[in-house]
């Protein structure tokens, strides 16, 4: 199925559209709350940015002396070039400790890999524990938004969900449907042998892993099995204590409008001498899967992400169609940059196409990622790629001719005016013939003014002159 | 010094190589924006305190629902501890560890060497604390010796003993103050308020994995 095809198919969703206005707009106001409760929140945005982009610059030198801290830390580090050579690595790890039971915190990288089937593959049992992700793998469904899972479904719909696959009675109760989750969960925390979380923030100075969640299952699982295993991309550094305590003033504020998560963990390598609580073993998967190639060229700047989600919830695009339409695990305006990065453009050439380049998401990006410049860089990479048809190449060519001559243009605008004010009925144009079919298909058309920009600009400056 | 390598070994650094070879190359044709180096290496704490640490921190951590109450002897302490832990099963730190001389309210509490299953069914958690952090209502936590982490996460209630020279502004301010003493555990966390969730249709549920009720005593 086509990008185009799902996306209207998700128009077309009545449901989705409930649950889409519900959200975006929530997590929009509470962000706007939030990042007022913080001074000089632009401040900490630009010095933040900043860190991402020396990171970035320095990437290499920069892994490897967090590699060093990580190993100092009594951290085993791995490296993956791609999601298979991660996911074995994985399972190794699992066999190798004789790991029979996993718990897993939410990972976007881990869905990115596809770790669960892997592990599942491999006859080892993988249970996630984020109330979202949960259902997401109870429905045997797919994430729609990078930090609320199931927005997508209704309570109504979870309910049911459980009852069928818990043998628990129905309820559309939020309370009751989290404390069935809660029950099952518990459980698997105190038998799993292994505790698989990603990274939200690897700290180069001193090799500390920051993980951030609500609900507390990212501290279960990184302290009650005897196991723990990290897998992050290479793009998730930070340089200092100092930079990672203005990331997390950004991070909440813009995911969720908190102005912290209720459990923020920094980890620094498995359970010490005297201490109680806390994994034998820690080990650390370094992961690229394609973010070399993004940091490559046009688009380097989109490994500053740092998932937070608010381009999706500014993003008209995204707010019509929700997550599944993209296709892939990352999805909204970050996904429309990052998948073509790691499939390759020839397997996401739509993706970039997916937005208005109205700037929102540039807006409200934490990072200030410039979100528009790398989505035409993607386009104009895709038209180079595919042949465009040729009414379309005559068409630029002959409009580039005539826009480049002042006088051909102006009878130009002043011959189709006359020719699509002649069309119009009501003021809209909803009918047209040919090539423009494509646009009058979906929408109608505005028809122009009597009298061109040019011509009422001359108007008003003869008028401004003789007053 | 020649030693024996296996397998499993030259496969990862093969990849590692990769990968910093990769990194390297990109690095010579990558667009990554220039951003004025003056932005950089400004201090934590930079924009400083308003108003009382203690004040900011119970307004901030009670806006969040924690229960947060400030006693004014170590008598009063241990008087509001005794009220919340009476009859229950505890879990807590070891007594060297709890201020206020509070040991003496919950001497028969499972601590962090007891089996799981003790810990697991306790009703309260009882713990000190190594930061509280007035910006955010935040109390930071060391995994360090007689500190366990399952104490502030197993059990529904968590209370917290909160002296004084506990409060930063920041985290920041924290980290920069405490880096030796974080250094030395294994795990530092946060607890901003109880545990909470909004997946479902985005309504607040409080008390998914963690504690669903935490309580913070300010001694003096």
């Amino acid at each position: 199925m086509t990008f185009a095809a799902r996306a209207r198919d998700a128009i077309g969703n009545h449901q989705l559209h409930v649950a889409l206005d519900r959200t975006t707009a929530t997590f929009g106001t509470r962000r706007f709350a939030a990042i007022a409760s913080l001074d000089h929140f632009e401040t900490v945005r630009d010095r933040a940015r900043a860190a991402k982009m020396h990171v970035l610059r320095t990437l290499g030198d920069s892994l490897q002396r967090f590699e060093q801290q990580l190993i100092a830390n009594g951290v085993q580090v791995h490296w993956a070039e791609n999601g298979d050579a991660a996911n074995r690595i994985i399972v190794e790890i699992a066999t190798g400790a004789g790991v029979r039971r996993v718990a897993k915190s939410k990972s976007m990288v881990s869905e990115e890999t596809h770790l669960n089937h892997a592990l599942e593959a491999a006859g080892i049992a993988v249970i996630e524990t984020d109330l979202g992700e949960y259902i997401v793998q109870l429905a045997k469904d797919r994430p729609s938004h990078i930090i609320a899972p199931i927005v997508h479904m209704t309570r109504e719909q979870v309910g049911r969900l459980m009852h069928e696959r818990l043998q628990v009675p129905y309820s559309d109760d939020t309370e009751t449907l989290a404390r069935y989750a809660r029950e099952r969960l518990r459980a698997a925390f105190l038998r799993a042998d292994m505790g698989i979380t990603g990274a939200n923030f690897g700290v180069v100075e001193n090799g500390a892993i920051c993980l951030v969640t609500n609900e507390g299952n990212g501290r279960m699982v990184t302290t009650l099995p005897r196991v723990h295993v990290v897998m992050m991309g290479i793009e998730k550094l930070v340089p200092t204590m100092a930079d990672l305590d203005r990331f997390l003033k950004l991070l909440a504020r813009s995911a969720t409008g908190q102005k912290l998560t209720a459990y923020t963990t920094l980890l620094r390598g498995p359970r010490r001498t005297g201490e109680d609580g806390g994994p034998d073993d820690m080990h650390v998967v370094i992961l690229d899967n394609g973010r070399s190639s993004i940091l490559a060229g046009e688009t380097a700047e989109i490994l500053g992400c740092i998932r937070c989600g608010a381009c999706l919830n500014a993003c008209p695009v995204y707010k019509n169609i929700g997550g599944h339409a993209y296709g892939a695990v990352y999805m909204g305006p970050v996904g429309a940059i990052v998948t073509p990065g790691i499939r390759g453009i020839e397997q996401a050439a739509e993706l970039p196409g997916a937005s208005s380049l109205c700037g929102a998401c540039r807006e409200v990006c934490p990072i200030r990622l410039d979100i528009p410049r790398m989505l035409l860089a993607l386009r104009s990479a895709a038209v180079r790629l595919t042949p465009q048809p040729i009414a379309l190449r005559l068409g630029l060519k002959a409009f580039a001719r005539i826009a480049s001559r002042p006088s051909v243009y102006r009878a130009a605008m002043s011959a189709m005016r006359r020719v699509l004010r002649a069309r119009a009925r009501d003021g809209w144009i909803t009918r047209a013939p040919g090539l423009a079919a494509g646009w009058t298909r979906f929408r109608d058309f505005k028809a122009p003014a009597a009298q061109t920009f040019e011509q009422q600009w001359r108007a008003r400056s003869t008028a401004r002159r003789s007053s | 010094m020649a030693r024996p390598v296996d397998c499993e070994e030259i496969v990862v650094s093969d990849a590692r190589t990769a990968i910093l070879d990769r990194i390297d190359r990109a690095l010579k044709t990558a667009r990554i924006p220039v951003v004025s180096a003056g932005a950089r290496g400004v201090q934590p704490g930079e924009f400083g305190p308003s108003g009382t640490l203690i004040d900011r921190f119970v307004a901030e951590a009670r806006a969040l629902g924690v229960e947060a109450f400030v006693e004014g002897s170590p008598d009063a302490v241990r008087a509001r501890l005794a009220l919340l832990t009476d009859g229950r099963r505890v879990l807590a730190w070891n007594p060297d560890r709890l201020p206020y001389g509070a040991d003496a309210v919950v001497s028969g509490a499972a601590r962090g060497s007891s089996p799981r299953d003790e810990q697991a069914a306790a009703d309260v958690g009882v713990t000190g604390c190594h930061g509280a952090i007035a910006e955010t209502g935040s109390l930071a936590l060391l995994s360090l010796p007689g500190c366990p982490r399952a104490a502030s996460l197993l059990p529904p209630l968590h209370v917290a003993l909160v002296r004084p020279d506990n409060f930063f502004f920041g985290m920041g301010d924290f980290f920069e103050a405490r880096t030796d003493q974080i250094a030395a555990a294994s795990n530092c966390t946060f607890v901003t308020g109880p545990s909470r969730t909004a997946d479902i249709e985005l309504s607040l549920t409080i008390g998914v994995h963690g504690p669903a009720r935490v309580i913070v005593i300010v001694g003096p």
